[in-house]
């Protein structure tokens, strides 16, 4: 394990230095991410300066669930952006060579590329989050700020989870790229608002079969103290993190499971 | 022009093909287009809180123009970026430079070809984005014709707009950052996020005078009424004039492209 993560980091930092040659590239790369994260903002702020609230939430409460889902996004995808690579790996056969190499084969994937866009929505996301901290009204007594360090790794870890089950299935599908983004897309979206405005069934959807709720929205009410509006116990939500664990554990299964049925597309 | 026009039309189908080819993916562009569009929905229906006016506007008009809006955006597709940045980046720009039909027609051809192949995934996605977003119906017939006029001349501004952002390449070879700032530009500033009714003052008096709200508010607030028919003239006549000022942008923009061109891999 500890052998892997330092592989990973050789591994990362040679792919980041490639990323940096061309400085142009790197600099609107980050611009780039930015105003992904920034468009998302200013959306919100510009509703809620005409309509005060959204669902009870004012702005300022907002600020703090966007910036915890945007921080726990690029935790994720800042490690794991080639993963979107899947299909391509698997048909190209570009598969073939990381499994023969002593290293594990997802550590290679990871590192195939670094995507620099995703340094952006750090960037942002904790700029956000900051702004958040201060603005909510939260007061950040050591255990606040336990559960918002742990929320944000149990975010990341959930979402990882989600889009590594997905890339499983590239294996025995030859495709998958398009699932994650249609993923990626329905997080980017829905996860920053408070998913109480959507109504009961997708409410349901969300906290079961799909589990967005856990990654932002359950530990801000904690936060905020806004239990008295969910739909399940408020211990559930402060368990959050604890989900995106056993999250991540059960996809690293799959995917250990899946990885057995690639055929490799031969050359 | 018209012994080059086959030149174009068999570069425009050459486009379509390449849409039909990757029809999975437009597929799940379009299911990802339809979240989007739900999305939109169940905020507004937040903001709107039970009211059914706000400002004198009704929920219904809000989501029509919302739906209707990014259905377009998503037919104009203006992030395909006329295929510019990737012909630099493989060099292929070299053998475009030698066919017989100029570049810049070349590019819009490719653009026109792929938005023919695309309307019809738009006409099926129609009734869905209506059911998950809203819909309705125009004012009169008279706002029909009118909107189908300003809806081409919308394409016209942000085809040209694209292929001016896309020679930059020119100069920078591969920009992916550049590209997504302005893709969300054009998703903030065409209107298909907040109406430009609702935007505060500041902002929509800034979003008024950029060319981005002829793309998409212009033709939509057109088919909704809320252009009033004495105005819809001066409307349409702003969006003409930005077809013609961004067209001499990019003639001028290309015209100092083709000297910096380094063709890679040659």
């Amino acid at each position: 394990m500890i052998r892997a993560l330092r592989m990973w980091a050789i591994l990362a930092r040679a792919a980041l230095r490639a990323e940096m040659q061309h400085r142009v590239h790197f600099f609107f790369g980050l611009l780039g991410g930015l105003a992904v994260q920034g468009m998302g903002l200013v959306f919100i702020a510009t509703i809620l300066t005409r309509f005060g609230d959204l669902g009870g939430w004012t702005f300022q409460e907002i600020l703090l669930l966007y910036g915890m889902r945007l921080t726990a996004h690029a935790l994720w995808v800042i490690p794991f952006a080639s993963l979107f690579q899947i299909t391509h790996v698997v048909r190209s056969a570009e598969f073939d060579r990381y499994l023969v190499r002593p290293l594990n084969p997802l550590i290679q994937l990871m590192t195939r590329r670094m995507a620099i866009v995703t340094i952006g929505h750090l960037i942002g996301g904790v700029a956000i989050l900051a702004a958040g901290m201060v603005r909510s009204g939260v007061v950040w007594t050591p255990v606040n700020v336990l559960l918002l360090i742990a929320a944000l790794a149990g975010g990341a870890l959930t979402e990882m989870s989600l889009q590594l089950a997905l890339a499983s299935l590239a294996f025995r599908l030859h495709s998958a790229t398009e699932l994650m983004l249609t993923l990626d897309s329905v997080f980017n979206s829905f996860g920053n608002y408070p998913i109480k405005i959507f109504g009961p069934v997708a409410r349901w959807g969300l906290t079961t079969v799909f589990p967005l709720a856990f990654a932002a929205y359950f530990p801000a009410t904690v936060l905020l103290d806004r239990t008295d509006e969910l739909w399940v116990l408020p211990w559930i939500a402060a368990a959050a993190p604890a989900v995106g664990v056993i999250l991540a554990a059960l996809a690293y299964l799959f995917w250990r499971a899946q990885i057995r049925y690639y055929s490799s597309s031969g050359n | 022009m018209r012994t080059s026009l086959p030149g174009y039309v068999a570069i425009g189908r050459m486009q379509a093909r390449t849409v039909m080819r990757y029809r999975v993916d437009y597929g799940a562009g379009l299911v990802r287009l339809l979240f989007q569009i739900l999305l939109l929905r169940v905020v507004w229906e937040g903001l709107y809180a039970g009211r059914t006016m706000v400002d004198g506007i009704s929920f219904s008009l809000t989501i029509t123009y919302l739906t209707l809006g990014n259905l377009q955006n998503w037919l104009f597709s203006p992030w395909i970026f006329s295929l510019i940045p990737e012909r630099v980046r493989d060099g292929l720009v070299g053998i475009d430079l030698t066919r017989p039909v100029g570049f810049l027609g070349q590019v819009v051809a490719s653009q026109l070809g792929r938005t023919a192949a695309m309307a019809p995934f738009a006409v099926v996605a129609l009734p869905f984005a209506s059911f998950v977003g809203g819909a309705q119906p125009s004012t009169s017939p008279a706002a029909i014709i009118a909107y189908v006029v300003s809806l081409a001349l919308g394409y016209c501004v942000i085809t040209i707009l694209s292929v001016l952002v896309g020679l930059i390449t020119f100069w920078t070879l591969e920009l992916e950052g550049l590209f997504l700032i302005y893709r969300m530009a054009v998703q903030f500033l065409s209107g298909a996020l907040v109406p430009l009714w609702f935007m505060p003052d500041a902002l929509r008096i800034v979003v008024e005078v950029l060319p981005l709200q002829a793309v998409m508010h212009t033709p939509t607030a057109i088919y909704l009424g809320r252009i009033h028919s004495g105005d819809v003239a001066i409307a349409m006549a702003v969006q003409a004039l930005w077809v013609v000022v961004l067209w001499f942008a990019a003639r001028l923009v290309w015209s100092r492209a083709i000297r910096r061109m380094i063709v890679q891999g040659g």
